[in-house]
């Protein structure tokens, strides 16, 4: 059995954080998004992997050099979609295989599910289905698959990992999956609907926060770095290699922290936090709910919550994040979200910056002592 | 500067010596060759490279063989002059790494005592020397311990003859390691070829002669049986393959930020030995992409630690009487330079300390000098030097930081950052600009002086463009007269002591109608206007300027020989290091 897995699309939708990387690339849980795909194939046995690679292609194929498995590397030079991007993988192609969304977090019991089903869709319901395919069902099978639909009629939708035999290259017509598959149905092909354990896709970058809580549940409990004994720490949390903690340090797992950061004193950092390598919270500091990337940098007296922070951020003392609900224009489309903050790459804040659900690009410098609420702001912008 | 595989155990030894000549194919490429043992020596060899014609050689029979991937030195690359040699009989046969240098008078006997020769070789003369040994007493192991003390030179040979089921290796001034299977022997330039079979390796001495039969391997020091520790090697196989680039060199590239990172914390700065910290003056040798190290190291050394640093080519430094007590620092990447072990020893003969730099374990460099630091670089496959580069720049940079008492602990720890940054940037705009262009001028001053030469050679080696580096205040003194609109210029003009006369220095090139590359920093509002291409790495202190303004050399040159079809990881007649001086 061979697996194909999509890396080559940059995730749009969760700009800024796709800058330096593609979607499948950012850290959910300390790990790669696609990492979590690649373990659930080996849970499973499955070995043969090739992987699809477009958007900043070296990023990956570096993170893949590094695995310890041998993983197969195919080059997509322009995203024109799944099914091209399939097509790049065909000469890899022997026989049965599945396909599997980079980006998308799938368990392995559901892979488990699907492998032995030659022409299967898994599918899952999903509160909000016009972002996917919708899948219509008959007695198990697949009668119709509607890509984003207005008005779904439906609330199972596509995980986007399929099981299919190489013959589906022939029904391949447009250059999505979806296309070929109508294709199939319409040929009178049996297509099964099988159903999905566990699955999260972050359609927008605020639902990483919501995979990140999701991912944080299984990671193992591990204390490598060295933490004072003042520290308290509760629950599980992991705490990577050369990473100190000071005194009188609360921390409330599920937490994850890399390698070689710098914690405290006096800080308190609280459930479903993920925190990278080479990560420095000045004392004084409040964490929770919240993705903070590698070599990012929080000053003390802050709070941050419900927040994505991208890699090499440097947040100056009393920064202040708080949650709330808003409208928020994404590529077009104005979607209702609740979080607190996304900060890009390589942005920098002054002291007492106030953020309120908003999206800050890459590469951005706030003067300080400003608030920032339901906005949106472009990369490489200084607001003085 | 070739590359030897010997196998002997219970596999077939044909595809594994292939399989291995391709992994040393960067130690040369001219062309190649296999013996195998089988009912007699059985020999397949040809001009050109392995990876493109290596068919018939994998299909020798023999659980025993050996094989040889070739840098010319002695004699034109043609399949005559391929190794293995034979003797005239066709029983013996060699390979060998090195070059002998009183071959000529050995010849010269040989030929008078009725050897035909069949090549141009230095080589085929220590194969007609063994031959006689041989006849006199057919012991293998024998002949070539009388063989060996004749040989001037440097030299890493394996010997194979029919009717003796073993392999003879010797080494003098050569890199040569032996691979320990379970029931099978490897023998190698370097670990690369053995690395997929066996992780427990000998390194062996000079003047060491070395016996590998299915069973057992028994080495001699001059003629007297020694022993010597196995060690293990932790480079994993996934460490030497390309993974999915396209390029070693652009694997290597982008592995730049961890390999910085690593060295920087392999290397304790308040750790060092005092003849590092305490140093009152310091020469520096090496060749290369080395010697720009070396530069880079000068100006910041000179300039923040008020140490004064001398800076040779190892190659012209046995033409300077000596340093009285200086501490002479050689930088090697592969350990196996032959100028700068030379340089390194003359030092040591003279009494300085000597430190060494290199990346490689256990090579040549490290039985040389007293004090080694490493390179956390791992191996690198492409001839241009990318990663290696930034790691020696990592130790360089924390031997200035250790004698300047940690200043620059913050900035050393914080670099990996920015070089993650640029290696992101859009390069394409430039890449257009130079591809067709016949010259290419890098100019910088200060510090980035010896970083606009390191970019010119980064570009001349994969992109064959005519490239040079130039002090920018040299360029008016000569090299003006070739500015015209067809040679690009790129300027390094970063903040700091050099930038406004660089600016001054730019609009002088712009008169000439040159189209000037400038790489600056974010936010300059100047540079932009009056440049034809702005590059912006991030505003960063002056150590990690250089760091990130390499970077975006080193992937204009590789961007650069893409667009133009290059073959990036083997540049035509060019060798990954230089054995030979």
């Amino acid at each position: 059995m061979q697996a194909i897995i999509l890396a080559a699309g940059e995730g749009v939708r969760v700009r800024p954080l796709t800058r330096s990387r593609p979607k499948a690339m950012i850290p959910v849980a300390n790990r790669p998004i696609i990492e979590y795909v690649i373990d659930a194939l080996l849970k499973n046995g499955i070995r043969d992997i090739v992987v699809v690679v477009g958007y900043r292609k070296e990023q990956v194929t570096r993170f893949l050099n590094g695995l310890g498995v041998p993983i197969d590397v195919v080059v997509q030079e322009k995203q024109l979609g799944t099914a091209h991007a399939l097509q790049c993988a065909e000469s890899k192609i022997n026989g049965d295989f599945l396909v599997l969304p980079g980006d998308n977090y799938i368990d392995s019991q559901s892979i488990a599910r699907i492998k032995d089903t030659p022409n299967a869709i898994l599918v899952k319901e999903h509160p909000n289905p016009s972002n996917f395919g919708v899948v219509l069902l008959k007695n198990g099978l697949v009668t119709e698959i509607v890509e984003k639909p207005e008005h779904s009629p439906s609330f199972m939708v596509s995980t986007g990992i399929y099981s299919l035999k190489k013959s589906f290259f022939s029904h391949i017509r447009g250059n999505d999956i979806t296309d070929a598959i109508s294709e199939m149905i319409q040929a009178g092909e049996q297509i099964q609907a099988v159903p999905a354990d566990d699955w999260q896709d972050a359609i927008f970058a605020w639902d990483l926060l919501k995979m990140n809580r999701r991912l944080l549940k299984n990671i193992p409990m591990a204390r490598e770095g060295t933490a004072s004994r003042q520290t308290i720490i509760q629950g599980p949390v992991n705490i990577g290699r050369g990473t100190t903690i000071g005194p009188n340090t609360v921390i409330t797992g599920p937490v994850v922290i890399g390698n070689d950061c710098t914690i405290g004193p006096n800080c308190c950092i609280m459930p479903d936090t993920s925190i990278g390598s080479r990560v420095t919270l000045d004392p004084f500091t409040f964490i929770g709910d919240t993705i903070i990337m590698d070599d990012t940098a929080i000053g003390s007296h802050s709070r941050i919550i419900d927040t994505v922070v991208g890699e090499r951020c440097t947040l100056a003392d009393h920064t202040s994040v708080s949650t709330a609900a808003g409208l928020m224009d994404i590529e077009g489309c104005t979607i209702r979200s609740e979080f607190g903050a996304i900060l890009g790459d390589n942005m920098a804040s002054g002291p007492f910056t106030a953020y309120k659900n908003c999206i800050v690009g890459n590469n951005v410098t706030i003067e300080g002592q400003e608030s920032i609420s339901s906005r949106t702001i472009p990369d490489g912008s200084m607001v003085i | 500067m070739c590359g030897i595989v010997g196998y002997i155990g219970r596999r077939d030894a044909a595809p594994i010596i292939v399989e291995g000549l391709k992994k040393l194919e960067y130690r040369g490429y001219d062309s190649f060759g296999v013996a195998t043992l089988g009912m007699g020596i059985d020999l397949v060899k040809h001009q050109g490279r392995i990876s493109e014609k290596a068919c018939t050689a994998a299909t020798l029979k023999g659980k025993i063989g050996i094989g040889h991937t070739r840098w010319a030195t002695h004699g034109i690359p043609n399949d005559a002059n391929a190794h293995p040699h034979t003797d005239c009989l066709g029983k013996i046969a060699v390979v060998h790494n090195g070059i002998i240098e009183n071959y000529a008078d050995l010849k010269r006997n040989l030929q008078s005592r009725g050897h035909t020769f069949r090549s141009e070789t230095d080589t085929e003369v220590i194969v007609h020397l063994i031959e006689e040994e041989y006849a006199r007493k057919p012991d293998l192991l024998i002949a070539i311990q009388a063989v060996v003390p004749k040989l001037e030179g440097s030299y890493a040979i394996l010997v194979i003859a029919a009717g003796e089921d073993r392999i003879i290796a010797a080494r003098n001034a050569s890199p040569l390691v032996i691979g320990v299977g379970d029931g099978e022997f490897f023998a190698a330039s370097d670990m690369t070829p053995v690395i997929e079979f066996t992780e427990r390796a000998i390194f062996l001495e000079d003047g060491d002669t070395v016996s590998l039969s299915k069973k057992k391997i028994e080495i001699f020091h001059n003629g007297k049986p020694v022993a010597r520790s196995v060690e293990l090697i932790d480079w994993s196989l996934e460490d030497v393959r390309k993974g999915g680039f396209a390029h070693y060199m652009l694997k290597e590239i982008y592995e730049q930020p961890q390999v910085f990172y690593n060295t920087i914390r392999s290397v304790d700065p308040g750790a060092l030995p005092g003849k590092i910290r305490h140093a009152r003056s310091v020469t520096l040798v090496a060749c290369g992409s080395s010697y720009h190290t070396g530069l880079i190291f000068k100006y910041l050394l000179e300039a923040t630690c008020g140490i004064p640093a001398r800076l040779e080519f190892a190659s012209e430094f046995k033409y300077f009487p000596p340093p009285i007590n200086d501490l002479v620092i050689g930088i090697t990447q592969s350990g196996e330079t032959a100028d700068t072990l030379a340089a390194l020893k003359y030092a040591k003969s003279s009494g300085c300390a000597t430190l060494a730099i290199t990346n490689v374990l256990g090579s040549s460099v490290t039985r040389v000098a007293d004090i080694i630091l490493f390179m956390r670089a791992g191996p690198e496959i492409s001839v241009a030097a990318t990663k290696s580069f930034i790691a020696q720049l990592a130790i360089l940079m924390q031997i200035v930081n250790s004698i300047s008492e940690m200043k620059y602990d913050d900035v050393l720890q914080q670099a990996h950052k920015a070089i993650e940054e640029v290696l992101l940037m859009d390069l394409s705009q430039t890449v257009t600009a130079c591809k067709n262009a016949q010259s290419i001028f890098y100019v910088g001053r200060g510090p980035f002086y010896p970083v606009s030469l390191e970019g010119a050679l980064k570009m001349k080696e994969i992109s064959y463009i005519h490239a040079e580096g130039y002090a920018a205040g040299e360029l008016k003194h000569g090299p003006f007269a070739l500015l015209s609109p067809e040679t690009p210029v790129v300027a390094l003009c970063m903040p700091g002591d050099t930038y406004s006369v660089m600016i001054s220095n730019i609009k002088e090139m712009k008169a000439r109608g040159a189209p000037v590359i400038a790489i600056g920093t974010d936010g300059d509002r100047e540079l932009p206007d009056i440049v034809d291409i702005f590059i912006a790495v991030p505003k960063t202190p002056l150590f990690v300027q250089i760091l990130t303004s390499l970077v975006i050399e080193q992937l204009l040159a590789y961007h650069t020989a893409v667009a133009l079809g290059r073959d990036i990881d083997k540049p035509r007649n060019l060798a990954k290091s230089v054995t030979v001086e």
